[in-house]
């Protein structure tokens, strides 16, 4: 029985091919929020995307999910378009904001993903060992309310892994939570993405848009630079930093010196610190 | 701070499992409701000793113990046809919210209908709706329906309006969620916009239930041949027995705080939240 039409390794978890993103704006401008961009994302590479505010990379991210149209281009994921890997569940999203159902408690919210386009649920996650993971157990029965931001970005989280997902789509899903417990996330999300994988799927990979270079760098195997609107990739550093990373790794001199590069990189947006992706 | 747990408490809902163990305390409760009493019990003496010392007509005014010893003494012929105003303003409650809500799920899914069906909604609300009893009379018989059908018809805007902001008051991020799983439109109704209306169907039910009432007297009053606290207190007041219209006007005064404690029972029981939920960050 073929559960997943995606075989293994032989497409890119995602490809973009000129993708751009124009809209018009209330005064009748057009106003270019993506730059055309060209790039390839390897199964199983977690892929960080840093840039000032307002540089369209979570634009950037909602045309990888689906959620927006690009004006120009093609997106594909795993070989298909972003509809057909929404009607597959391919896609966990995780948003700033958790994002959770007021009215349901931990434990229902975590299973919403499973609940929706039932045909679609394949090889059903243990919810219970989910929220183990995420480290709620014990709040299986609590409402988000009753949570703390930090908890209830964990619910998120194991939300969008309880479809099993390869590719996991993050937008900024740490900021809105206070420096200390950032911090602690961001080597939780580390251990998660690689948790409950089915192994017939490609190896998970992972778009993490964040501001925070220390974040990205700490996590991710690339870090994708983009330039101030229109946004374009100016940049495309590989982290090399062996896995699994501890919070001690951010005391290395590696982890300083790539850090240094995504800063420049950021400083210079004009002038690409790194030669540009060839893809 | 023996009443502060109490008002946390009032967020859980049953099903979480997490119920409170101790009996709630009812003297906060007490609190509320003795003073009203207290403060209706001088009014009450106060208009007996006016009644009384200034020899006041009772084609006037009644002595409210009098409207008080009627009210008990005739409390079956009260408490039937106030049954009777009860059903009218219930069935209207029930058709007018049931059609203003099924009509709220399709103008929130949908810019023509909404444009098409927002400004008659508007029409009908700013027309008083009391004016079309005389019509409904013509079209609905004398029986119970055009009295329903004036209940129904005040009824249901408020509703409406309540609904459609329920329906729409939706966290786009939520809604990109159920997209990302391309969830249909009916599981995007079921899972996120119903339970998101829930609070806003509470909040209109509270005035509507009310005015349903209102429907259901005035009708009343027009066709008191069936029946009713409003065809008895028209009756009466025909023939100056004021004793009796005052005893009509408490029995209905009963019936209002009634409904709208059980509309603020069930909302306690069935909504998700009162207002914005406490968070523990």
């Amino acid at each position: 029985m073929i559960k997943h039409p995606i075989e293994p390794d032989a497409e890119p978890a995602v490809r973009l091919e000129g993708v751009h993103l124009t809209y018009e704006t209330k005064q009748g401008a057009l106003l270019e929020a993506v730059h055309p961009t060209s790039l390839t994302i390897r199964a199983g590479e977690f892929t960080a995307l840093v840039g000032p505010s307002g540089c369209g990379k979570t634009s950037l991210l909602r045309m990888i999910a689906g959620l927006t149209a690009p004006s120009g281009g093609a997106v594909s994921i795993f070989g298909r378009t972003p509809k057909e890997a929404q009607r597959h569940k391919r896609l966990g999203l995780v948003f700033q904001e958790p994002a959770l159902l007021a009215w349901r408690s931990v434990e229902d919210n975590v299973r919403l993903g499973l609940q929706l386009n039932p045909r679609e649920t394949h090889s059903p996650t243990n919810v219970d060992e989910l929220i183990e993971i995420v480290g709620l157990s014990g709040f299986e029965r609590y409402r988000p309310a009753e949570l703390s931001g930090g908890m209830q970005q964990r619910a998120a989280l194991a939300r969008a892994l309880a479809i099993d997902p390869p590719l996991l789509l993050l937008d900024e899903p740490f900021a809105a939570l206070d420096e200390i417990t950032r911090e602690q996330m961001r080597y939780e999300l580390q251990r998660l993405w690689s948790v409950s994988h089915d192994p017939r799927d490609p190896p998970r990979s992972a778009v993490f848009v964040t501001h925070s270079v220390a974040e990205a760098v700490a996590i991710a195997d690339r870090v994708l630079v983009m330039s101030p609107r229109p946004g374009r990739i100016i940049a495309d550093i590989p982290i090399t930093a062996p896995r699994p990373r501890q919070p001690e790794h951010e005391h290395s001199d590696r982890f300083i010196n790539d850090t240094a590069i995504v800063r420049a990189a950021l400083r210079s947006p004009t002038t690409p610190a790194v030669p540009l992706d060839a893809a | 701070m023996i009443s502060e747990p109490i008002r946390d408490l009032d967020h859980l809902e049953p099903t979480t499992g997490r119920i409170p163990l101790a009996a709630p305390d009812v003297r906060p409760l007490l609190g509320w409701i003795v003073p009203p009493l207290v403060a209706l019990l001088i009014a009450a003496v106060a208009i007996e000793v006016w009644v009384r010392v200034a020899e006041v007509s009772v084609w006037v005014m009644p002595r409210p113990t009098g409207v008080i010893e009627n009210f008990f003494a005739d409390f079956g012929r009260y408490f039937n046809e106030g049954l009777k105003t009860l059903g009218v303003s219930l069935g209207g409650l029930a058709i007018g919210t049931a059609a203003a809500t099924l009509l709220a799920a399709g103008v929130a899914h949908s810019q023509l209908l909404e444009r098409a069906v927002l400004p008659i909604a508007i029409m009908v609300k700013v027309t008083p709706v009391v004016a079309l009893i005389p019509l409904f009379i013509i079209w609905f018989g004398h029986g119970w329906n055009p009295k329903i059908a004036i209940a129904a018809l005040i009824t249901y805007f408020p509703v409406l309006i309540n609904a459609i902001a329920g329906f729409r008051d939706v966290d786009p991020r939520m809604h990109d969620y159920f997209r990302s799983v391309d969830a249909s439109t009916w599981e995007i109704f079921r899972h996120l916009r119903l339970p998101a209306a829930v609070p806003y169907l509470f909040a209109s039910l509270k005035i509507s239930v009310t005015l349903s009432l209102i429907g259901a007297v005035v009708a009343e009053f027009f066709l008191s041949g069936q029946g009713g606290l409003g065809a008895v207190i028209w009756i009466e007041q025909n023939n100056l027995r004021l004793e009796q219209v005052f005893a009509a006007v408490l029995m209905l005064t009963l019936i209002g705080v009634t409904l709208s404690t059980a509309v603020v029972v069930a909302e306690r029981l069935f909504s998700w939240r009162l207002d914005q939920p406490v968070t523990a960050s």
